[in-house]
């Protein structure tokens, strides 16, 4: 038994003031640990989702940059076009190693579509670098011009048949969740067919005609070597006034700035509560030591060093802000799981992926909010410690007398 | 084995300076059960503090064994507290977190580390002074006297050579008092403990083999 048995016995002894203090720690990390842990999803979800996306560069409508990045961050459906001679144009480029066009299309409400106004996107298989590739669930054949691939958010299986604009297509993979809109909600068919949708879509009265012809496309993603230079490409790109070229980087920024207004305030708050807890930390434990003035003494007499009466002052602090930190942590994760339906919707409608760290990134995350919990509990009792450490022995035994 | 040499101390407060001690020179021999008596004020307590190594002096030595504990690091002198010195204050200063068993054997915490051994050293201690049946209460659990007791147990922890007792016997009744007096001798007689008290109580000084007489900071 050490130290810290003392410092133990300390808290356990009073315990409603252990508790209190300890409540107050684990409120700011709950916070801590729930804000960190909402942001880390929402950043491996866009590092993740735009890695598997696999594209360096996409290429849009010069007008429709917001729709892309809507389509593109939530999966909501979106309907621009540029002529195909684009394509030909960005391959001549130096440095594209991989181009492939996607047309984005929309089903429509009635009769002849299973589900209206979900997102159905275009890909051509044969050059196909950012769905196809990824499918880790898929049946066991090559895909055909009759198949579908769908997001992970979506309720089909592989197999199932889906209806659109009267035709059917069978579930052939289904993508891994990403976090990113696109891949999770939409449902991937061959371009032909699409192109094929619009013809098809003309014979019903009902049904809005689709706004493109054969040929068109909404979207390129391009892929350059790795020795080619992303700006160059991008600035090749640009000379056509028609379009507008967006990298990763474009997406994850927009991402971030829409975090940064949504949980800045947060962050802040964070920051405040845990300044807070280290200026009350300072403050009880300046009160504990002035209060306890003659048990430190007494220790000293008895053979305590100064370094130990420090170390008993700190060890007292540290244990208590542990103790707030890990009931923090199930505080902040009680919480999560209470809104974890609600953080979703929210994020979805400000076009914020969000996907949940596996369990063992969120225990990293509750265990760096722990030790930031220690930290506090350090720092704050550093000054009383001193203070304490530098009473003379003998006055602090005869405070009172 | 104990050694004052012209020592003194001196507080400043304001412009006022104060010497609670002025000029002590006496000797202790190993074993020797010594009393200063004084009045409130005289500065005895000061002094014990001093050969104690809670205060340090504004001047001359104090020699234990030969050397001089104010040449020593703080650290020095915290193992030197530990180890060959054994503190009874005015009051009956207990941690109020720790058992009478805890309290007895807390200066093992700083020494050898609370170990099986110094618990069974602090529970025969806690026999000797009659509190065998109380040393899973807390201090706040038994009485001022009690409380004297398990604070004069704890001084004896370590074997100490040297026991420093503050009015030992302050709040105490006579037949504790009494208690308290024969186990300062016997431990004196049989251990070669050497004991000084400092006490306003003319009574107790019977017990003593020697007394010095304090006054204003200095030796009568």
């Amino acid at each position: 038994m050490g130290l810290l048995w003392l410092a133990t016995q300390n808290l356990s002894r009073r315990a409603y003031r252990t508790v209190m203090l300890a409540a107050a720690v684990a409120v700011a990390a709950g916070a801590v640990f729930a804000t960190t842990v909402v942001l880390r999803g929402i950043d491996q979800s866009l590092t993740r989702g735009l890695n598997k996306f696999g594209a360096d560069l996409l290429v849009v409508p010069q007008n429709a940059l917001v729709n892309m990045k809507a389509a593109l961050l939530t999966g909501e459906p979106s309907t621009f076009y540029l002529p195909e001679s684009v394509i030909a144009d960005a391959r001549a480029i130096s440095g594209v190693t991989k181009i492939s066009p996607q047309l984005f299309l929309s089903t429509a409400n009635g009769q002849h579509c299973i589900v209206g106004n979900a997102f159905l996107v275009g890909i051509d298989p044969g050059t196909d670098f950012t769905v196809l590739p990824w499918l880790t669930n898929k049946l066991d054949r090559p895909f055909t011009d009759g198949d579908a691939v769908v997001g992970g958010n979506s309720p089909y299986g592989l197999g199932d048949v889906i209806y659109f604009y009267g035709q059917y297509f069978i579930v052939y993979g289904k993508l891994d969740r990403t976090g990113i809109g696109l891949y999770d909600n939409a449902i991937f068919i061959s371009i032909d067919r699409a192109y094929g949708l619009a013809e098809a879509a003309k014979k019903y009265e009902d049904v809005p005609a689709l706004g493109f012809k054969r040929g068109d496309v909404s979207a390129i993603l391009i892929q350059i070597g790795n020795a080619a230079k992303a700006n160059l490409v991008r600035f090749a790109l640009a000379r056509n006034p028609e379009i507008k070229v967006v990298t990763a980087g474009n997406v994850i920024t927009s991402v971030r700035q829409n975090v940064a207004v949504l949980f800045g305030g947060t962050l802040v708050l964070a920051s405040v509560l845990v300044i807070a807890n280290i200026l009350m930390i300072t403050a009880t434990f300046s009160s504990i030591v002035n209060e306890r003035r003659r048990e430190l003494g007494l220790l000293r007499a008895i053979g305590a060093t100064r370094h130990s009466v420090f170390r008993l002052v700190e060890a007292e602090a540290l244990a208590l802000t542990t103790l707030g930190g890990l009931f923090g942590i199930v505080v902040g994760a009680v919480l999560l799981r209470i809104f974890t339906r609600t953080i979703g919707y929210n994020l979805e409608l400000l076009n914020i992926p969000f996907l949940w760290p596996s369990p063992a990134e969120m225990g990293g995350v509750a265990a760096a909010v722990v030790a930031l919990s220690m930290l506090v509990g350090t720092i704050g009792a550093a000054y009383p410690a001193i203070a304490g450490s530098r009473m003379d022995p003998y006055d602090s035994i005869r405070t009172g007398e | 084995m104990i050694e004052c040499k012209d020592v003194s101390k001196a507080y400043q407060i304001g412009d006022m300076v104060t010497e609670a001690v002025r000029n002590i020179c006496f000797k202790v021999e190993v074993g020797e059960f010594l009393a200063i008596l004084g009045h409130s004020g005289s500065g005895k307590s000061t002094l014990l503090s001093i050969i104690g190594g809670l205060t340090r002096p504004s001047g001359g030595q104090v020699a234990v064994d030969g050397e001089d504990i104010w040449q020593w690091s703080d650290n020095e002198r915290a193992r030197f507290r530990n180890c060959t010195i054994g503190f009874v204050f005015q009051f009956a200063s207990l941690i109020p977190t720790l058992t009478v068993l805890d309290n007895i054997a807390l200066p093992s915490l700083f020494g050898e580390g609370m170990t099986r051994a110094a618990r069974l050293r602090a529970r025969d201690l806690a026999g000797i002074v009659g509190l065998s049946d109380k040393v899973d209460s807390y201090p706040s659990e038994i009485s001022g006297g009690q409380q004297r007791r398990v604070a004069i147990s704890r001084a004896f922890l370590n074997d100490p050579k040297i026991v420093l007792a503050d009015e030992p016997t302050g709040d105490l009744d006579e037949a504790t008092e009494a208690q308290v007096m024969d186990l300062f001798t016997g431990m004196c007689r049989q251990h070669k403990t050497t004991i000084l008290m400092v006490t306003h109580n003319r009574d107790l000084i019977k017990s003593a083999d020697r007394t010095l007489v304090m006054k204003d900071g200095g030796i009568l």
